[in-house]
């Protein structure tokens, strides 16, 4: 199978690390608006051929499968030019910059018998991965509630909130935290389902280029309710997930390995809080052993890119189930319509 | 002779304006358009021009009636992605608005990380091999960026036809960058000197800022490729000893002779790191050698090509980097206009 890429930046370099591990994965071409950029990353990856011009890539190296790594606004035209060329699409997340676009992209999608794929990394990190293990298996019981609660510094000089260059997320809808909606709206749909309702705060706390730096919303899903919230000044960074079960609950924080898991067990009722807090302060332990090992190998925290596009690419050669479908996209973008802001501005 | 510069603001680019502005030259400095100036100081006639290389539209007018370019800019710092937009793609961008105007004439700074320390044995100068793909995607971010920096600019000269001297600092020091990476390990206040007596390819902020200054203006300086140090170097031990004494933190200096810290860390990575794809710089056998591989530097094609020597020598340097502020008049080297101040 032939994969191509567009847009040779930072997230481009997990895609073609993992691409470059894959069984019957071709990596054809690569394309970046800086030739410098492109080729680079070709010889880095032994890309065999590199192109300043999407069109042309697409036309010259016909890929399969191709991979949009740009800044979200550039998004749309270049997924419905590798549509229109006949590729599966696998898009960075946000997909969009508009609902409207990303439904005109999924009809072109059905409309040419291709797959769109938007990048939902962190389900399928090894922690959402076992909870949900544990939810098939029945022993967690039916998922009540889920929180998702990333706290990352992104008032640093240095990324989105570059004085000297415009970050690109800034002119999306909620500005540099519409960059992680999709992260929060895809593991919230994982666990308790489509939403039906939303309710949001979007506030700014500390003085910066951005609209906003914390957002906090409920939603009221099919299957249960959810809390997401980004606040870019809760410290230390941490991408806390929490799942709470009518038998178990889990917690998990997805920048690290850290993962327990909290239920009923054969010990008198005033005994089991003494041996949970044996059990969870066990894997913590473990986990943080864990974390620093993968330091020195691998995708840390991009775990589950790497997972994603390897069971993506099994699909397509099976021409089984995508892992993530054009129905979850849409559904996950639907919430993540309902969770943006009303205003511009708090 | 009206010179636009890259970098103006940075560690570097600040003394270069004040040389060429010594030379008696016309400076047009570009600085990134957030930067503060009140601090530095500079006199009303060095034009300021606001841009960032990354994404400004407006590079082609900063070549307005500009006769030479003496690029400076680079990302210093942030992952390697954001080193090589900065550096490399802002090289790009500046050099394809240089391509639109009537200026033929650069000086790029380059870098001694552009060398493969690895495969060069006792002596480094302008003849010792480059890194070359794909080992080069296995240094730092800092090192791919200069690498690719100086390819493309080659590329752009060779196709437009220019004039190009790239001169290669090795460490520049100075006032408030005294710490090189060349020193070691620093734990805490402590350090561990991996190979005492290696001598630093080193050369002061204020005689680097010289040579660049010489260079765009003095033609036999156009088609060179010049290293710049200010000689053979102090000794690591020494150099951090007057580090510590200068910046007033005292701490322990353990001395590691340089083979058995090589074989230490050549051992690891055959052994424990063989696989790892991400381990601490010192700890990667090449990035290990372009820190501390003992080797010799001489600055000879630069004495030869421009007749230039350091116009501070070591003590001086020291008394500038660690002694008390001088009065802003003084701050620059004191060379009368329009003479070589090397010579």
């Amino acid at each position: 199978m032939k994969a191509a890429l567009i847009g040779a930046g930072q997230i481009a370099r997990q895609h073609l690390a993992c691409l470059k591990t894959l069984p019957g994965v071709e990596l054809a071409a690569i394309c970046d608006l800086s030739p410098a950029t492109a080729e680079a990353a070709a010889e880095r990856y032994g890309i065999s051929a590199w192109f300043t011009d999407h069109r042309a890539m697409l036309e010259k190296a016909r890929p399969d499968v191709v991979h949009v790594t740009t800044p979200p606004n550039s998004h749309f035209r270049l997924a419905m030019d590798a549509l229109d060329a006949g590729a599966h699409v696998i898009v960075e997340k946000p997909a969009t910059s508009t609902l409207e676009e990303l439904e005109t992209l999924a009809r072109r999608a059905k409309e040419v018998g291709r797959h769109l794929v938007e990048d939902y990394n962190y389900l399928f990190n090894q922690a959402p991965q076992e909870i949900l293990r544990h939810i098939e298996s029945g022993q967690f019981g039916a998922v009540t509630h889920v929180e998702v609660l990333i706290g990352l510094d992104i008032l640093g000089p240095g990324g989105f909130a570059d004085p000297n260059s415009p970050h690109p997320a800034l002119t999306l809808s909620g500005g540099a935290i519409a960059d992680f909606l999709p992260h929060l709206a895809s593991l919230a749909h994982l666990f308790v389902g489509p939403q039906r309702t939303a309710k949001t705060v979007w506030t700014k706390r500390k003085p910066s280029l951005l609209p906003f730096d914390e957002f906090h919303g409920v939603v009221n899903a099919e299957r249960g309710t959810a809390a997401l919230g980004f606040s870019a000044s809760s410290q230390p960074d941490a991408f806390w997930l929490r799942v709470y079960g009518e038998r178990m609950q889990a917690t998990a924080n997805l920048f690290e390995t850290r993962l327990t898991f909290d239920g009923p067990r054969n010990v008198p009722k005033p005994l089991r809080p003494f041996f949970s807090g044996l059990e969870e302060g066990k894997a913590i332990r473990r986990a943080a052993l864990a974390t620093l090992l993968r330091k020195f190998k691998g995708p840390g925290a991009y775990e589950g890119l790497w997972e994603l596009l390897a069971r993506t690419y099994r699909a397509l050669a099976e021409k089984s189930v995508l892992p993530v479908t054009v129905s979850d996209v849409l559904e996950v973008n639907r919430m993540v319509e309902a969770l943006k802001p009303t205003e511009q501005r708090p | 002779m009206r010179a636009l510069v890259t970098g103006a603001n940075g560690f570097l680019g600040r003394h270069v304006v004040s040389a060429l502005l010594a030379r008696g030259m016309d400076v047009r400095a570009m600085v990134r358009p957030a930067t503060g100036l009140e601090a530095i100081g500079w006199p009303s006639s060095v034009e300021i021009f606001r841009a960032d290389l990354r994404t400004s539209r407006e590079l082609p007018r900063a070549f307005e009636r500009v006769d030479v370019l003496i690029h400076l800019a680079a990302v210093v710092s942030g992952g390697e992605d954001a080193q090589f937009a900065g550096t490399v793609v802002g090289t790009e961008r500046l050099l394809d608005a240089m391509a639109s105007s009537t200026c033929r004439r650069l000086v790029l700074c380059s870098s001694f990380s552009v060398y493969d320390y690895s495969s060069t044995d006792r002596t480094l100068d302008e003849g010792s091999p480059l890194h070359r793909v794909p080992d080069v995607y296995s240094l730092s971010g800092y090192s791919i960026a200069k690498w690719w920096q100086e390819r493309v600019t080659r590329r752009f000269v060779e196709k437009q036809g220019w004039d190009l001297t790239v001169l290669r600092p090795g460490f520049i020091w100075g006032r408030d960058h005294g710490y090189l990476a060349a020193l070691g390990l620093q734990l805490g206040r402590h350090h561990l000197v991996i190979g005492p007596l290696t001598r630093i390819p080193m050369t002061h902020v204020e005689n680097c800022a010289d040579v660049f200054a010489l260079a765009a203006v003095d033609p036999r300086a156009r088609g060179q490729t010049l290293n710049v140090v200010d000689g053979p170097g102090e000794r690591i031990w020494k150099y951090l000893s007057d580090y510590m004494s200068g910046s007033g933190e005292p701490g322990w200096r353990l001395p590691i002779p340089y083979w058995l810290a090589s074989a230490a860390v050549r051992l690891a990575f055959v052994t424990v790191f063989r696989r790892a794809t991400k381990v601490p710089a010192i700890l990667t056998p090449r990035k290990f050698d372009a820190m501390l591989k003992p080797l010799r530097f001489e600055n000879r094609r630069l004495r030869e090509t421009l007749g230039w020597t350091p116009p501070l020598d070591y003590t001086q340097c020291l008394a500038r980097t660690y002694g008390p502020v001088p009065p802003p008049a003084e701050a620059p080297v004191p060379w009368r206009s329009g003479t070589a101040a090397s010579t």
